[in-house]
């Protein structure tokens, strides 16, 4: 089985995070894998994207256009990316975070609506797993992070729920975080109970 | 040992696994990340170093390989630009040790510079060119490198993109291998190793292509360019470099349309330079069409028609120069499944590739900024306040910009910065404002990474000629912008070792600069009232604007302050967020936020504010 996942977001939220989770859990398993991420600058803020190609012995680090059969999206605005990425079909998780431009926090410049996003994503042919950021769990009186939730939403809830198993990814977060295990492992197992309900 | 590693990192295992005693090189999105992982290895017998700029990078590897040890030099398709003058020296005289050259060309310009095709240096130096289509390729075709360098006695190219430098994948690697200790060669031979003199340069030159003819031979010898025929005379493919990577895909795809992908011969090519002749007249014989995938210039399809031409070939030639494809961008399964389309006349839906570009439109546009904190942003105010109390405007005021993180005051809420060449260019750019009779003061801007890299040339002209300008050094201690590299002005903080730091502080007036002052950008009214000065005296004036970059000063766990906010003061007029544009500021319900987290305390914020609103207080 393939599947090409596509990451956008702005720097700092986290999201590479995730993609290198997902292609050590691939690698420990024997599972062919190429994951690009694009940093740009050193600045935070800026817009990130990354790819992760699995399952082929032999692929290219750039998904094609239409091809990606999961997008994982941690910024309103930044989803539109990927809309042009996106498999008729494929699954959309989004994290509803909005990370305004100066520009639009001073009423300058617009910003995309939710709804008009979704919309987008609706009219792009793709399932929509929608993530409340305020739906985002405590750990110890804080909030947790929102990348390792979303992780888990994946791994529950997208395609990736047959080629991995928790407990495959648990391993990798386990050996990959020295510190705060047990506050990323929390949020990881909250992502994986995230329910159906709430995703419509 | 079976590890996940970039491209970057492959090559810097594939230089081990050569046994490189000296790697070199200066840092430049996207190949940045090899000499990186080699410095984070402290390595014993292999010496490494970013160096001041490329050339000096390609000189000392040109010592090393002369000496008859084997080395590594590093950068962006950029440095090649500066390193050249010197490469193509080196490239005529051959070498004894294995001389590897690693570029990373940019197709899709993903860090902003020019989409620069180092395929067309390899061309012009008759150089071998390699080229890795994968991470695991980079490893392997790294020794391999070497290899051919040491048997052709001449240096070698090894060129990847961004997107496989920066991919990350599983390679097989293998041991180091121990680096040699015999003792260096000291070769006197002139006729090899000066070019003074139309004799020596011209039999140099002969040799240098007969080098580049024998390491047509070893490549072909080696299989390295890998030719399959099919055994109907079907398309012919001829994919180079990581455009090989998405053929797979790209057939699998072309074939719902009528493709038959058992009927194609393909040659992929590892090595672009020299061009393979072997291999595509033995492709053109079977194919009565051949598409040609490279990304950017057509060197490689150019080649092809000429040997068409020799051939007295009759079929034909898709890629770049029918029209089919674009010399901008990277290549991907979207350009294999064209070709193939345009090559056999394929019935394509429109849709195929082509959706979500409505959505897009939508999507908020997102400039980049400094950090919160950066040094620089003190800097782009005191600018933009100096020229205000002078009475001027911004756009009568030329402030010439430089590589580097100091080039984002072009963006708002800035717009200080105007332009933007290549590293150095600041300093040398404003002088000939100047000479062209720009009435109003005049400002270079220039990193301190970039200043010891090519600015120090510029700035002694300026003062040998006496030009009215100010130049203001935006000193933030490191080479931030690629990702934190030390340069010769890097103070040896906690843990940084082996090198002697080299002070701007005592090379400006050594100069003859006579105007020399040093600020704290953070202090806004002694920073503006500097640059104020400067601008309405006579000649050439230096600024230094020192304080470290504050993603830096951060990782160490430091801060310059804490803010404290009064909200009764706010009366929410934004004007903080206007003329910081720092994004730990936000506006809350009764007054501004300050995003404790990314806050680094360096009171600019409280600079602005007129209400008393905000206060600094001084870190613990
Ligand atoms: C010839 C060349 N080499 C390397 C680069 C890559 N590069 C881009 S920004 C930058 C860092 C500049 O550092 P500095 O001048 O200290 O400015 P900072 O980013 O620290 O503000 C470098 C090396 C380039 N653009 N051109
Ligand atoms: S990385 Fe450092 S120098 Fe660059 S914008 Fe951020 S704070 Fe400024
Ligand atoms: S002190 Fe003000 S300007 Fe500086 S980082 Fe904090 S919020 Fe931003």
């Amino acid at each position: 089985m393939n599947c090409d996942i596509y990451f956008t977001g702005v720097g700092g939220q986290g999201i590479l995070t995730i993609g290198e989770v997902l292609a050590e859990t691939a690698v420990s398993m024997g599972i062919p894998s190429n994951f690009y991420p694009s940093k740009g600058m050193a600045q935070r803020g800026g817009f990130v994207k990354a790819q992760l190609r699995l399952g082929r012995e032999h692929v290219g680090p750039n998904i094609p256009p239409r091809g990606a059969d999961i997008v994982v999206s941690m910024e309103v605005s930044e989803s539109l990316k990927a809309l042009p990425l996106i498999k008729e079909g494929g699954e959309f998780v989004l994290l509803g975070n909005v990370w305004a431009p100066t520009a639009v926090a001073l009423g300058k410049a617009p910003y995309p609506a939710l709804e008009q996003v979704k919309e987008q994503i609706h009219l792009a042919g793709a399932r929509l797993i929608y993530i409340d950021p305020a739906q985002l769990p405590l750990y110890q009186d804080e909030t947790v992070r929102a990348n390792l939730f979303v992780l888990g939403v994946l791994v529950h809830l997208s395609a990736l729920k047959h080629m991995f198993q928790p407990s495959d990814v648990e391993r990798v977060i386990r050996a990959r975080f020295s510190r705060e295990v047990e506050s990323n492992l929390f949020a990881f197992r909250c992502g994986l109970e995230y329910s159906v309900e709430e995703a419509a | 040992m079976k590890k996940l590693i970039t491209g970057n990192e492959a090559v810097a295992y594939g230089a081990l696994r050569a046994g490189v005693k000296v790697a070199c090189g200066y840092p430049g999105t996207p190949s940045t990340g090899c000499l990186a992982s080699l410095l984070l290895m402290d390595l014993k017998d292999t010496y490494v170093e970013w160096s001041v700029n490329e050339k000096v990078a390609v000189e000392i590897a040109a010592g090393v390989a002369w000496a008859g040890h084997r080395a590594l030099c590093t950068m962006k398709m950029s440095g090649v630009n500066v390193a050249y003058d010197s490469l193509i020296s080196v490239a005529y005289s051959g070498c004894d040790g294995g001389m590897v050259i690693y570029v990373a060309d940019d197709p899709g310009a993903n860090a902003g510079m020019c989409e620069q095709d180092t395929r067309g240096f390899a061309i012009m130096s008759d150089m071998p060119m390699l080229e890795p289509k994968s991470v695991a390729e980079a490893y392997w075709l790294t020794q391999f490198a070497f290899e051919l360098s040491e048997q052709i006695k001449g240096p070698v190219f090894l060129r990847s993109v961004t997107a496989i430098a920066d991919s990350q994948a599983e390679v097989e690697i293998e041991e180091p291998a121990p680096v040699s200790q015999k003792p260096p060669l000291l070769v006197r031979d002139i006729a090899r190793y000066t070019k003074a003199g139309s004799v020596i340069a011209m039999t140099q030159h002969r040799q240098l292509i007969e080098r580049l003819e024998l390491a047509e031979k070893i490549i072909a010898q080696a299989g390295i360019n890998q030719l399959r025929l099919a055994k109907e005379a079907g398309l012919g493919i001829i994919a180079c470099g990581v455009a090989a990577a998405y053929l797979e895909e790209g057939f699998e795809i072309a074939q719902a349309y009528g493709f038959r992908p058992e009927t194609a011969s393909i040659l992929e090519i590892k090595a672009s330079h020299p061009f393979p002749s072997k291999e595509v007249s033995q492709l053109l014989d079977r194919c009565p069409t051949v598409l040609v995938l490279e990304e950017l210039e057509a060197y490689i399809e150019k080649s092809v028609y000429v040997m068409a031409q020799k051939l007295g070939y009759r079929g034909r030639i898709v890629g770049k120069l029918d029209g089919t494809l674009s010399r901008i961008g990277e290549y991907g399964v979207k350009q294999v499944v064209q070709g193939i389309s345009a090559a056999l006349k394929l019935d394509l839906p429109e849709t195929l590739f082509n959706a979500g570009q409505e959505g897009l439109k939508l999507a908020a546009a997102r400039p980049i900024t400094v950090c919160a904190g950066c040094p620089h942003r003190g800097t782009y105010m005191a600018i933009n306040q100096a020229i205000k109390r002078l009475k001027l405007k911004k756009n009568e005021v030329m402030v010439t910009g430089d590589i580097g993180c100091t080039i984002l005051g072009m963006n708002p809420p800035f717009d200080t910065v105007w332009n933007e060449i290549s590293m150095g260019a600041s300093v040398s750019l404003a002088q000939g404002y100047v000479h062209a009779g720009v009435q109003t003061p005049v400002i270079a801007t220039i990193g301190d990474s970039t200043f010891f890299h090519g600015g120090i040339p510029g700035l002694i002209n300026a003062v040998q000629h006496q030009v009215n300008m100010t130049l203001i050094i935006m000193d933030n201690r490191w080479t931030a912008m690629t990702g934190m590299q030390v340069n010769p002005g890097t103070p040896c903080y906690d843990g940084l070792k082996g090198y002697q730091q080299v002070d701007i502080a005592s090379i400006v007036p050594a100069l003859g600069v006579n105007h020399f002052v040093i600020v704290d950008p953070f202090k806004l009214e002694e920073t503006s009232t500097a640059i104020q000065n400067a601008l309405v005296m006579p000649g050439v004036k230096v600024i230094l604007a020192r304080q470290e970059c504050a993603i830096q000063a951060q990782r160490r766990g430091e801060k310059e302050g804490v803010i404290k906010i009064t909200p009764e003061n706010c009366n929410k007029c934004k004007l903080c967020i206007i003329v910081t544009g720092c994004p730990a500021l936000s506006l809350g319900s009764d007054a501004i936020q300050i995003d404790p987290e990314l806050c680094y305390g360096c009171g600019m914020c409280v600079q602005t504010c007129n209400k008393e609103a905000l206060h600094k207080e001084l870190a613990a």
